[in-house]
């Protein structure tokens, strides 16, 4: 009868923390999904750019794609490749809820939740950075900001960032959410 | 248990060991024995702090190359000196304050660092480290990664949007310029190491 109390006893301080554990990892599934959504939207948003002005001379392109530069190529793949990363990660997310208590799994999904926030706020802040030399130019280096001339084109890259940094902010919280699913007893 | 027709009238007590430990005789006993975790654990937090003072040194002296990047040509016109400096870019500008403030933070997380190693089951430390240490990884590759974007151009322009490459007239600026975004990234790498380490030390065992 002592026996049974006691383990009765083990089980209910158990409950809440095993209880907060499975809301963390709920919440961190829902997280998961909204960034998935948000670096998605980014890479599409950038990739189907397309701009032609309706005038042309025989010697100059006026036409505005994503391709034209390096830097928004790699914005492309570093969230497609992010986008992928998180639709793989959503089973052991799901896995998370149902054995709160696995450990290394966790560990494994911190390290790469951080290598993935290192490539995608690389992407982002790279095209960042070309974004803003397209909306104002830099008088010193000669170069001449480009968005006058291409007005939807610009639009629409300054736009798709707004998903990117929104999944470095996401991603963040995903971390500190497993640390914090980690550390509890 | 006294028994009658014992020659010896001592009565067994069986040692308690609780006495001896409230008494402060007992020899204490080493932590590997009773808590093997807190061997490991330690250890890695002697990394996280090795690491985090090579993060800090990579920030400052990225920080610092960029901020003495100034180059001024040889020759002039009348009305134009050609100079360049980090002040022109203002994604540079960002560079320099993003850098200066990761190595300012790393500077002030050594005690908290230090304090993970002399208590190797303290929690809110670590915790605290690993959100703050993210924060820093997503500032350090966020100045690394625009910088690498600014420095690309000026090596290689762009031909759609009629950018030139200013590298061919400023040599030395470029140099300077691409060895900080270099450095930048290798405080990146290192304070992800650290990040890593940071919840591989979480685990409660």
């Amino acid at each position: 009868m002592k026996g049974s109390a006691a383990v009765e006893l083990a089980e209910a301080t158990r409950a809440p923390s095993a209880g907060i554990n499975r809301g963390i990892s709920i919440l961190d599934l829902i997280l998961r999904i909204v960034a998935l959504v948000c670096t998605l939207g980014s890479a599409i948003a950038m990739g189907t750019t397309n701009e032609t002005l309706p005038f042309f001379t025989q010697f100059i392109r006026f036409r505005a794609e994503y391709n034209d530069l390096p830097t928004f190529t790699f914005f492309v793949a570093a969230n497609a490749v992010v986008s992928g990363y998180l639709l793989l990660s959503l089973p052991i997310s799901i896995f998370h809820i149902m054995r709160s208590g696995a450990q290394n799994s966790r560990i494994l999904l911190i390290i790469l939740d951080t290598s993935m926030l290192a490539l995608l706020t690389a992407g982002a802040s790279a095209s960042a950075a070309i974004v803003y030399l397209a909306h104002n130019g830099n008088a010193k280096a000669n170069w001449l900001s480009i968005c006058q001339q291409f007005n939807s084109f610009c639009e629409r890259i300054s736009g798709s960032l707004i998903g990117s940094f929104g999944a470095v902010t996401v991603f963040i919280l995903l971390i500190l959410l497993s640390g914090m699913a980690l550390s509890r007893r | 248990m006294m028994r009658s027709g014992d020659h010896s009238t001592t009565i067994e007590v069986p040692p308690m060991e609780s006495d001896a430990v409230v008494k402060g005789k007992a020899p204490l006993l080493p932590a590997s024995n009773a808590r093997p975790a807190a061997g490991w654990k330690r250890g890695v937090a002697i990394f996280d702090f090795v690491f985090r003072i090579s993060a800090m040194v990579a920030a400052l002296a990225a920080a610092a190359a960029m901020g003495t990047s100034d180059q001024t040509l040889p020759f002039f016109t009348q009305f134009f000196q050609f100079e360049a400096s980090y002040d022109d870019l203002p994604t540079f500008q960002f560079f320099v304050i993003a850098m200066a403030i990761v190595a300012g933070y790393l500077l002030l997380s050594l005690p908290f660092s230090i304090a993970t190693i002399v208590r190797p089951f303290a929690v809110c430390p670590r915790m605290l480290l690993l959100f703050l240490d993210t924060v820093a990884l997503t500032l350090t590759t966020a100045a690394g990664a625009s910088g690498a974007a600014i420095v690309y151009l000026a090596h290689n322009g762009n031909q759609g949007a009629n950018w030139l490459p200013i590298c061919q007239q400023f040599g030395d600026f470029c140099q300077k310029v691409s060895g900080a975004v270099v450095a930048s990234f290798i405080a990146a790498f290192l304070i992800l190491l650290v990040v890593s380490l940071s919840a591989m030390a979480l685990r409660r065992v």
